[in-house]
Parts: C-alpha cells; sequence; structure tokens
C-alpha cells in the first residue's frame, strides 16, 4: 500500500516532535535563567496569542472612566438634575467646563465642534479662573458640566476652610466613578480605556514583525552565509565584501531614513524591511561557522568517504548548525524587536496597529510619561518590551551552553 | 574584520616562512606588506563611504513632500505672484540650479563634497549643514564617548571575576543583569529612567534636563556651564552604560575564560607572582586585547542607535538633528548627517584594523596573527 | 618513614590525589613515596596518563581545581629547615614557588605572555622574589640564556612569538633557574621538539645541572631521554610507582614488566605518544582501576594473585624496589632471551 508509510510519517512525526520536544525540555531545565526565559516566552505567547481571542480590545473613549493625565481621577461634576449623562456623547453641543493642570485632554478634541469648552485652571496661580470659579458657573448654570482631573478633588475642597466652596461642591457634583486597580488591572488611559485589554491585543503584531525581521534575515545569512563558505573564491568575496560594505552603514539610521521615504501601510511590512536590513552581521557570524565546521574532523571524514556535496550539507553541517542557527535567530529577533519599536517611539512607523510601540509613543506625545499617577499607560508596554527582550537572551544564552556542541566540546 | 581581510593582505607577498628566523632583512618585504595592508583597507573604507553616499543621495532624493513645492506654495497664495516667480524665488534662496539633470546636481554634489561643502540647509536657508553638524555632534560624541569608555571599562573589570569565579553565586548575578542590559533597549532604559527615578520618586527633574546645557548660559570654559553640560548629558550617559555594559561584561568574561586556560597564565602563578601581577599583565591584559577591537567597532553602533535615547530625553546632539531633518524634510542636512555618521562607522573600523598592531605585538611586524 | 637525612631536599610521603569528576573519582596518584636527594636527577617515565603530570602539580601545589590531596605529605629540606609544602601559607607558597622549586611545564609553547618581552618577564620574576635591580637581572639573565647556548641579547629583547619552539623551550629553562631554584621539575620537557633540538635541550640541561648544582625531576614517557639525564629512574603506572632504582639497576635488571616493557619498545619519531607497542592493552581506567596488581591485564607474567593482591614496593638489591609478584619470572625469562 502506497499509504502505508505515509500513514507511518504522519503518526510518527507528531510523535518524534513531542519526544524533541520533551527533550529540548528537558536538557533546558538544567540552566535555570534560561528556563525562566523560555517559560516566560511561553506566557508572552499565550498572552498575546491566545488570550485576545477571549479579551476583547477596549476603544471606547468612556466617561466614567476618563483620566486627563491618566491616573488622576476624573470627576464629572453635573447638576443634581441632570443624572442621565452617563457617556461622553451626551455632552455633545453642552458647555462644559475643564478643570485641569496640564490644560485640555486630548479625548475632547472629537467633540470640539459641538462641545463649547470653558477652561478654569486648577490652581489659580497660572491664568484663568480656578476651581471656585468653576462650581460657581457651574450653580448659576453658565456651564452645563464640570470635568475635574484630579486625583485629590475630593480631600483639597473637603478640607477647604471656605464652607461656602465645599457647599457649592457638596451641592453641584456627583463624582463619577473613576477607581484604578480591578476591575482596570493596569488601569486605562487618556481616554478612559482598560489598559490591560490594550496589552493583550498590542503585542502580537510587535512579535510577528520581529520573528518576521529575524527570520529573513536569518533565513538570507544562512542561505548565503552558506554558501559563501562552501563556495568559496569569487563567491564567498563577493558576499563578504556586501556584507562588510552593509555593516559600515548605521543601519538604524538607514532605517529611520528610509521610514521618512516609504509610508510603512503595515507593521509585518515593516518586518521585512527590517530583515532585508540586519543580515550582514549575522551572514558573517554564519560564514564563520560553517567554515569552522568544514574543517571538523566528521566533514573531511564524509568527504573522504566521497559522500556527496548535497550529503554533506544536509546531513553532516546543518544539523550541527541548528542550535547556533536558532541562537542567531532569537539574537537578530530582538534586534528586529529593537529596530521597530525605535521608530514607533520616535513617530516614523504606522501607528494604525494599537501596538505596545504605540502605546509608549502616545504616553510620551499625551504626557501622560510625566505624570507619576499616569505611569502605567507608557509603564506596562516598557516593561512589557523590556521582559521579553530578557527572555529571548536568556532562553537564547541557555540554548548556546546546553546546546551549542562548539562549547559543549571545548567544556 | 581583522580576520577576513588580513589574508588578503598575505596572499601576494607570503611572510617570512620561518619567523624565528626573522632579521632585518627580512623585516623590510614585512613592513611592505603591512604598508600594502594599509592602503588596502584605506581604499575599502573611501569606497565604502562613497557608495553610502551615492545611495543616500537617491534616497533623500525619493522621500516625498518636496520642501521647495511646499515653499512655493506658500508665497503662491501669500503674495500672488505667478508660479514661476515664486519658483526662481525659492530656488535662487536656496542656490538650486533649476535646470541641472539629477546626474548633474550628483556630479555637483560629489565635488562639493570633495571641498568638505556639504551643502546649505533647505528649511532654514542660509544655514551650512556642516556648521549644523559641528552644533550638534560635539555633544553627541561627548555623551556617547563617555558612555562607552565607562562602560567598557566597568565591563572589564566586571567580567573578569565573573570568570574567575565561573558558576559562584556572583556569576551568577552578574550574568544575569547581563542579560537585562543586553535585551532591553537603550531607549527602553531611558524610558525607565524617566518614568521611575525622574517622575515617579522625582530624583531630579526631567523638564529642567532637557537640551545640552542650562538656558542663558553661554557655552565656554567656565564652571557653571560645564556643571551644566554635565548635568544635562548625565542620563544619556547612564542610559549607555547601563545598556552596554552587559556586552563588555560578557565579552570579558569569555576572553578572561580563555585566557584563564592558556599555559602562561599557570606558568606566571607558577613562578610566584604577585596575584596582582597575574591579573593585571597577564590574565586583563591579554583577555581585554579582543575587546579593544570590539570598541573600535561598537562606537558606529553606539552613535546610531542614540537617535531614539536624545529624542527620549530631548538631548540636543546628532540624533536630534537628524530626526528633526527628517521631519522637516531637510535632505540637505539629512544627507549631511547619513554621510558623517558613516565615515564616523568607517574610520572607527579602520582605526580598530591599524591599531590592533600597537596592542598585540604578535600582529605588530607580521599584519597577521 | 625514617628521619630525613640532610641531603634529602624532598620527600613526598604516601601521597594520594584524586580529581573529583562527574564520571567519579579520578585516582590519578595512589601512595606514592620517594625522597630527592641534594644533586639528584629523577626521572619519573610513564605512559601519558599514568600520573606524572598530577605528580610534579602537587609538587609546586598548581593542582587543577577540581584535583584533592586525600593523603599524604611533601616535606622540603633546605638549609636544615623543614616545610610541610601541602601547608604553606599562600606568602610561603609564592615564595616557594621558583625560588626553590621550580616548574618547565609540559607543553611549554605557550608558557610566555604573548604581549610581553622576554624581559618583560625574566624582571616580572625576579621582582616577584624582591630582587628590584634591573641591571642584576639582566646580567644574570643574559648569562643563563647564554648558558642554554642562545643568543643573549637579542632574545632578551624579543617577544616569544619571535622565537622557535626550540628557542622558547631553552628560554622558559633559563628563566627556570634564573633564582637558583634547589628543584627544577620538567615535565615533558622535550616532548613537540623535533630530535635534533631534543638533543640540544638535553645537553644543556645536563650542563647546567653540572654547573648550578640543583635537583632535578624529569617526567617522560621516553625511557632513552630518562636514560641521558637521571641518577634514579621511577617508574610511574596507573598513579603508583611500580619500580624505582638507579638508572643502571633499572636499565640493565628492571624487576617489573612494566619497565622492562617500555626498554623493549622502540619510540618512534612521528608518533612518540605510542611508544609502547610492545606493552599490549592500553592504560586502565582510573576511575575504577582493576583489583590486585593494576598492570595484569595486560602483563604475560600474570598469575591468579595478581588479579588479587595488589604487591607492595618491595626492596630488591641495594635502593631498587619493584611492586610484583613474579620478578623471578621476569629474570628468568630475560636470560633465556639472552
Ligand atoms: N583536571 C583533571 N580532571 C580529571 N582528571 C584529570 C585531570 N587532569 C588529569 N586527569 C586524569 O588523571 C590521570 C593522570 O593524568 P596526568 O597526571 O596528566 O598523566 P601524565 O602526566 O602521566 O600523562 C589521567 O587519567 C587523566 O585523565
Ligand atoms: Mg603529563
Amino acid at each position: 500500500m502506497a499509504g502505508s508509510p505515509m500513514l507511518k510519517l504522519l503518526v510518527s512525526l507528531p510523535l518524534d516532535l513531542l519526544r524533541g520536544l520533551y527533550r529540548f525540555v528537558h536538557r533546558l531545565s538544567t540552566n535555570k535563567p534560561g528556563f525562566v526565559g523560555f517559560l516566560g516566552l511561553l506566557l508572552y505567547f499565550f498572552v498575546t496569542f491566545i488570550m485576545p481571542d477571549f479579551v476583547e480590545f477596549d476603544n471606547e473613549p468612556k466617561l466614567d472612566q476618563i483620566a486627563g493625565p491618566i491616573g488622576s481621577r476624573i470627576q464629572l461634576a453635573v447638576h443634581r438634575d441632570n443624572p442621565q449623562w452617563d457617556s461622553l456623547e451626551a455632552l455633545a453641543g453642552k458647555t462644559v467646563g475643564v478643570v485641569d493642570q496640564t490644560g485640555g485632554p486630548s479625548f475632547i478634541e472629537p467633540w470640539r465642534d459641538t462641545l463649547a469648552i470653558e477652561k478654569y485652571r486648577w490652581t489659580s496661580r497660572r491664568q484663568g479662573p480656578g476651581i471656585p470659579a468653576a462650581l460657581t458657573d457651574l450653580a448659576n448654570k453658565e456651564i452645563d458640566g464640570l470635568l475635574i482631573f484630579s486625583k485629590t478633588v475630593n480631600q483639597v475642597i473637603v478640607e477647604q476652610e471656605d464652607a461656602e466652596l465645599r457647599q457649592l461642591f457638596q451641592d453641584n457634583v456627583i463624582i463619577s466613578n473613576s477607581t484604578l486597580g480591578p476591575p482596570h488591572l493596569l488601569g486605562t488611559d487618556t481616554q478612559g480605556r482598560d489598559i490591560a485589554s490594550h496589552m493583550v491585543h498590542g503585542g502580537q503584531i510587535l512579535i510577528l514583525t520581529a520573528l518576521i525581521g529575524g527570520v529573513i534575515a536569518t533565513m538570507i545569512a544562512l542561505f548565503f552565509g552558506s554558501l559563501s563558505a562552501l563556495a568559496g573564491g569569487f563567491i564567498d568575496k563577493f558576499f563578504t565584501a556586501l556584507a562588510n560594505l552593509f555593516l559600515a552603514i548605521p543601519q538604524f539610521i538607514l532605517l529611520v531614513v528610509l521610514a521618512g521615504i516609504i509610508r510603512f501601510d503595515s507593521t509585518l511590512y515593516l518586518g521585512v524591511i527590517i530583515g532585508l536590513l540586519i543580515w550582514p552581521a549575522l551572514l558573517r557570524a554564519i560564514r564563520a561557522q560553517v567554515l569552522s565546521l568544514r574543517e571538523r574532523d566528521f566533514v573531511e571524514a564524509a568527504r573522504s568517504l566521497g559522500l556527496s556535496m548535497n550529503h554533506i550539507i544536509f546531513r553532516e553541517i546543518l544539523p550541527n548548525m541548528s542550535s547556533y542557527v536558532l541562537i542567531n535567530l532569537i539574537f537578530s529577533i530582538t534586534i528586529a524587536m529593537y529596530f521597530q519599536i525605535g521608530l514607533v517611539v520616535l513617530g516614523l512607523a504606522p501607528i494604525s496597529d494599537y501596538t505596545w510601540g504605540v502605546m509608549i509613543y502616545f504616553g510620551r506625545s499625551r504626557g501622560t510619561l510625566y505624570n507619576p499617577d499616569g505611569a502605567s499607560m507608557a509603564l506596562s508596554p516598557v516593561l512589557a518590551i523590556a521582559l521579553f527582550q530578557v527572555c529571548l537572551v536568556l532562553f537564547a544564552r541557555a540554548v548556546e551552553e546546553v546546546f551549542d556542541p562548539r562549547l559543549r566540546s571545548a567544556g | 574584520m581583522l580576520h577576513d581581510q588580513q589574508p588578503l593582505a598575505t596572499d601576494q607577498q607570503p611572510p617570512a616562512p620561518n619567523l624565528s628566523l626573522m632579521t632585518a632583512r627580512l623585516y623590510d618585504p614585512l613592513l611592505k606588506v603591512y604598508r600594502n595592508y594599509t592602503a588596502r583597507v584605506f581604499l575599502q573604507a573611501i569606497i565604502t563611504i562613497w557608495v553610502v553616499m551615492t545611495l543616500t543621495f537617491v534616497l533623500v532624493r525619493l522621500m516625498p513632500g518636496n520642501p521647495v513645492d511646499v515653499l512655493v506654495e506658500q508665497i503662491l497664495t501669500a503674495e500672488g505672484i505667478s508660479y514661476q516667480e515664486a519658483y526662481d524665488r525659492i530656488a535662487a534662496s536656496f542656490n538650486i540650479d533649476k535646470d541641472a539633470t539629477p546626474l548633474d546636481q550628483y556630479l555637483q554634489w560629489l565635488g562639493d563634497l570633495l571641498r568638505l561643502d556639504l551643502g546649505t540647509s533647505i528649511t532654514s536657508p542660509g544655514t551650512k549643514v556642516i556648521d549644523e553638524i559641528a552644533r550638534f555632534l560635539p555633544w553627541t560624541v561627548f555623551a556617547v564617548g563617555t558612555g562607552l569608555l565607562i562602560s567598557f571599562v566597568l565591563g572589564i573589570f566586571a567580567g573578569m571575576p565573573m570568570a574567575y569565579y565561573r558558576g559562584s553565586k556572583l556569576d551568577h548575578i552578574l550574568s544575569f543583569f547581563s542579560s537585562f542590559s543586553t535585551g532591553v533597549p537603550n531607549y527602553i532604559w531611558g524610558l525607565l529612567i524617566i518614568i521611575g527615578p525622574g517622575i515617579s520618586w522625582r530624583w531630579f527633574d526631567i523638564g529642567a534636563l532637557r537640551g545640552t546645557y542650562d538656558v542663558g548660559l553661554t557655552p565656554g570654559v567656565n564652571a557653571e556651564f560645564i556643571l551644566s553640560a554635565l548635568e544635562h548629558a548625565a542620563l544619556p550617559v547612564f542610559t549607555y552604560i547601563i545598556a552596554i555594559l552587559g556586552t563588555w561584561m560578557l565579552s570579558m568574561k569569555s576572553s578572561t575564560t580563555g585566557v584563564l586556560n592558556e599555559d602562561y597564565v599557570n606558568v606566571a602563578e607558577a613562578r610566584g607572582l604577585k596575584e596582582r601581577t597575574v591579573i593585571s599583565s597577564y590574565v586583563g591584559r591579554n583577555a581585554a586585547l579582543p575587546l579593544f577591537t570590539q570598541l573600535t567597532i561598537s562606537i558606529g553602533f553606539v552613535l546610531s542607535s542614540g537617535v531614539v535615547v536624545e529624542e527620549i530625553f530631548v538631548y540636543w546632539g546628532i540624533g536630534h538633528l537628524l530626526f528633526q531633518s527628517i521631519t522637516v524634510r531637510d535632505y540637505t542636512t539629512l544627507q549631511g548627517v547619513v554621510l558623517l555618521l558613516t565615515a564616523v562607522i568607517v574610520f572607527s573600523n579602520l582605526f580598530a584594523d591599524l591599531t590592533y598592531g600597537l596592542l598585540d605585538p604578535r600582529v605588530r611586524v607580521s599584519g597577521e596573527k | 618513614m625514617s628521619a630525613m637525612s640532610p641531603e634529602t631536599i624532598l620527600r613526598v610521603d604516601e601521597l594520594s590525589i584524586v580529581y573529583r569528576t562527574d564520571r567519579g573519582d579520578v585516582r590519578a596518584t595512589n601512595d606514592i613515596s620517594f625522597d630527592l636527594k641534594r644533586g639528584e636527577a629523577m626521572a619519573l617515565i610513564g605512559e601519558s596518563g599514568s600520573g606524572k603530570t598530577t605528580i610534579s602539580l602537587a609538587l609546586i601545589r598548581k593542582l587543577p581545581k577540581n584535583a584533592v590531596v586525600t593523603s599524604g605529605q611533601i616535606l622540603y629540606q633546605h638549609d636544615s629547615n623543614v616545610q610541610d609544602v601541602l601547608g604553606l601559607s599562600r606568602r610561603q607558597l609564592r615564595s616557594f614557588r621558583w625560588n626553590d622549586c621550580a616548574m618547565v611545564f609540559q607543553g611549554a609553547q605557550n608558557a610566555f605572555n604573548p604581549v610581553l618581552k622576554i624581559r618583560k618577564q625574566f624582571e616580572d620574576t625576579a621582582r616577584a622574589h624582591g630582587w628590584a635591580d634591573k641591571t642584576a637581572i639582566r646580567k644574570r639573565a643574559l648569562s643563563l640564556l647564554e648558558l642554554v647556548r642562545l643568543d643573549p641579547e637579542r632574545v632578551y629583547d624579543s617577544f616569544p612569538h619571535e622565537l622557535s619552539g626550540g628557542m622558547k623551550q631553552r628560554t622558559l629553562l633559563a628563566l627556570g633557574v634564573l633564582l637558583s631554584p634547589q628543584v627544577v621539575i620538567l615535565d615533558e620537557p622535550t616532548t613537540a621538539l623535533d630530535i635534533l633540538t631534543q638533543r640540544a635541550i638535553i645537553d644543556v640541561l645536563n650542563d647546567m645541572q653540572r654547573k648550578l648544582q640543583f635537583s632535578i625531576i624529569f617526567i617522560s614517557h621516553d625511557l632513552s631521554l630518562a636514560a641521558e639525564m637521571a641518577d634514579t629512574v621511577a617508574t610511574v603506572y596507573a598513579g603508583e610507582i611500580v619500580e624505582i632504582g638507579g638508572v643502571d639497576e633499572i636499565f640493565y635488571r628492571s624487576l617489573h614488566p612494566y619497565t622492562y616493557g617500555l626498554l623493549t619498545s622502540v619510540p618512534t619519531l612521528e608518533h612518540a605518544q605510542d611508544v609502547l607497542q610492545s606493552i599490549p592493552g592500553s592504560p586502565p581506567n582510573l576511575i575504577a582501576p582493576p583489583s590486585g596488581c593494576k598492570f595484569h591485564p595486560r602483563c604475560s607474567f600474570a598469575s591468579d594473585q595478581c588479579q588479587v593482591d595488589s604487591p607492595p614496593l618491595q626492596l630488591d638489591i641495594g635502593s631498587h624496589l619493584a611492586a610484583c609478584w613474579h620478578k623471578d619470572r621476569l629474570l628468568a625469562s630475560r636470560k633465556e632471551d639472552a
């Protein structure tokens, strides 16, 4: 039966893979940091590739969670006879007073046409009337509602000596829900959206992009690096020279310039470009490795046995390179990650996908980075990226120590 | 680089077969090879720079949103003159030869370059690109140089004990730290510094540390200015240090591990040398050798990866200039900056190749290890 | 053991050393004892892997980190002052090394720091032992370099890579006696050198010893070299001294089949390592050595007794000791051959 070997393969292949995986993990577990890195990567995979199916991306600006500079609790002050206001849309066409230390928050902009905004300053030291004036206006119905951005508004006003002000506040202000922490594990961003949901959804594309970049670079390097080392002669000289030339160009700068020229419509496209940029160092590493393998005894032996070049490459050299290639792949993934997020932070990469990088970008451009209470919006992605990179490095080092035949035979 | 290129140099004139017999008689041809090698590396450097220059020339001209058109539009609407008139005026003020073909432009640009003329800025007419670079570059060189040097020295001193006490707790802790140091991108370190000590704990005022020195100070050799400049550079420098340190530590560790297995270290100990002597002149000196090459080569990388760091701390170095010129599409400045950074990289590699011999006597004479 | 006679400079007493490895303890040295006299040249011979280097490293306490001295003593006597080498403090040890006991390591090709000139390395050594006068050092070094038949001025100002293998070896010999040590250990000083250079080194050594009057421990797997150098020869097998005696006794009346095997094997130039074609089999695994006499699996005289009982190192005639149950059979068979 023609099908039977095929069938056998179908059964044995997954089994072999599983067994291989088990052995891999087993050996990896001898290296504690590496194992931690490996578990970390699994966790990242789970959070960014599986959890998005279960957690919805929170894209709706919410009134009751809006925070100007995030972390400062927003207080919606309305008249007691106006309890139906529970979303931003309801404010359209009304006059709303905004009291804020840092000026008007960006979320209000979409409603600018219909929403009349009076600005008040939290402290009257700067220009503009302060809180008492805002409360008076509210009481006099000169404004329809009042948004106050501050963590401490209750406290400050209630502790006020001024009994009249306290009264005004108590009569006219309903404080909307503005809790941090559960149900918003990581708090909310400048538009009142749940940061945790953004974290779940914001990693996948970044990781995919870095993977694409890393894989492309590694494939180019592997193919041309081995070719270069095995063919020698002119081909070798050509690729070595090419790699050296590319190495002399400041690659990140080149990417920055390219980003100014090409509109990267998608993040994944960016990954391809990065892959096409970062191969040269890799090529040299792989070429050197193939060269040294070529001199090894077992390859010499295979050659003297008259085995074909194909056999030597695919049976002798490549299997012995696998861990080395894996290590290089991981390191090029970290570089691709570095490049793309660097671009995003500079604002030169697409911000259409709401990734961790974009979160940092907005965190910077909207000033939450500079607000001690708003740290979460920038800090969450910053930490996520940092730890992801660290997991990769720990993992790569462990593979290097545990699996690289070069190091093992030396040690 | 070293190893790739040196065999080339010796292809033509093989070194004397027996170095033990090396005498003044043999010294001459070897010196020639060495000279030849120098010439060769120089030529390669020049070619590299030329290729990169041409590449940037082409790339930059592909950028959308030609600034001349933007300005012409502005005058057109503001003054109600004809397009031709407006264009001529802008072209004149920008010193653009409107009839020149791209090839002519390229050749002229090359010619200017040979006279070290990088042209004038497009968006702020009258400003020479070379002056702009001269204004911004020193700050980057200062910050990056300091960061590199400090991290290098720290890395050497941290890497050696890692090798000496391999497998100990100290080694594990330092290795773990180095994974953080190398894994976490430098701008992420910068952001962490801003968020943590800067904003949350208020150890310093991030806002006041923008720029390269306090506004209102006149640059010059006075204590106030220097202090202020140091203060402003502190955060970028610290970021560079922490982001590169891990690499040096690991390199030094593996290099030292190798040297510790060398016979001469064993013999040195058997000779009853003081531990200090063995550590410094026998282990340290040999282990640090390969790191010097790495140091010179990494200059370029750190320079260019500093763009984001400078942007994050609003430190006005060359990265800031580059970023500005990209956002306003000032392509003469952009060209100048890219060219300059490339030149720095190429020449630091060249420097590494040529000076290695000064550090390692084995390559001093033969140009080959 | 008996009290040390004033002539004895170094006494090794029931020394045992194991290497701790993942696969188990390698018992590289077992209950080894010998005395080295002032001005005496002793050769340790045996196949590679028999533990010669381990013994010599123990003498200057330069054993690898995984080595443990499980028992025994090493005593050094100088100016009727006896020191326990294994008990020396760090400072004492530093001064003992090279000043009292110098060692020329196996494979000395990389013995010199490649980035320092020979001059600097001589000076480092002298200064570490409290000798500061550079011109005095230079004078002494040049005379020693001359003694080893090198062009002193040129070598002194060279970098190591500018010297050939034989030149380096001779320079190392000169460096070895720079501080006039009482004992010089030479671990296979001629292996990896061509035959002419080997000769030259041996001549130089004999010459130096005559002039400078130090004791030598000469390690080799090559008996013929040992014969030219040594007053006393000790045969080492599997971490044990199986025979020890005067050079003539060993050569003309060897009492151990292993020594005899070494003698009758013909060393080939290219394959210095496979000297031992005439001894079948290979050296034993030192993690789990054979029972009884460790040589019995390879010995043509082996009997049932050899498999069970380990023969003691017994005195034969004069100072000739051997550890074998069947010395007579060996002697008898040699007579037949002759
Ligand atoms: N550092 C070490 N760890 C474990 N085993 C060792 C070590 N050094 C030597 N050995 C083993 O000890 C035995 C004796 O080695 P050595 O003293 O070098 O022999 P020789 O000098 O006679 O060739 C050998 O079996 C060798 O494999
Ligand atoms: Mg040995």
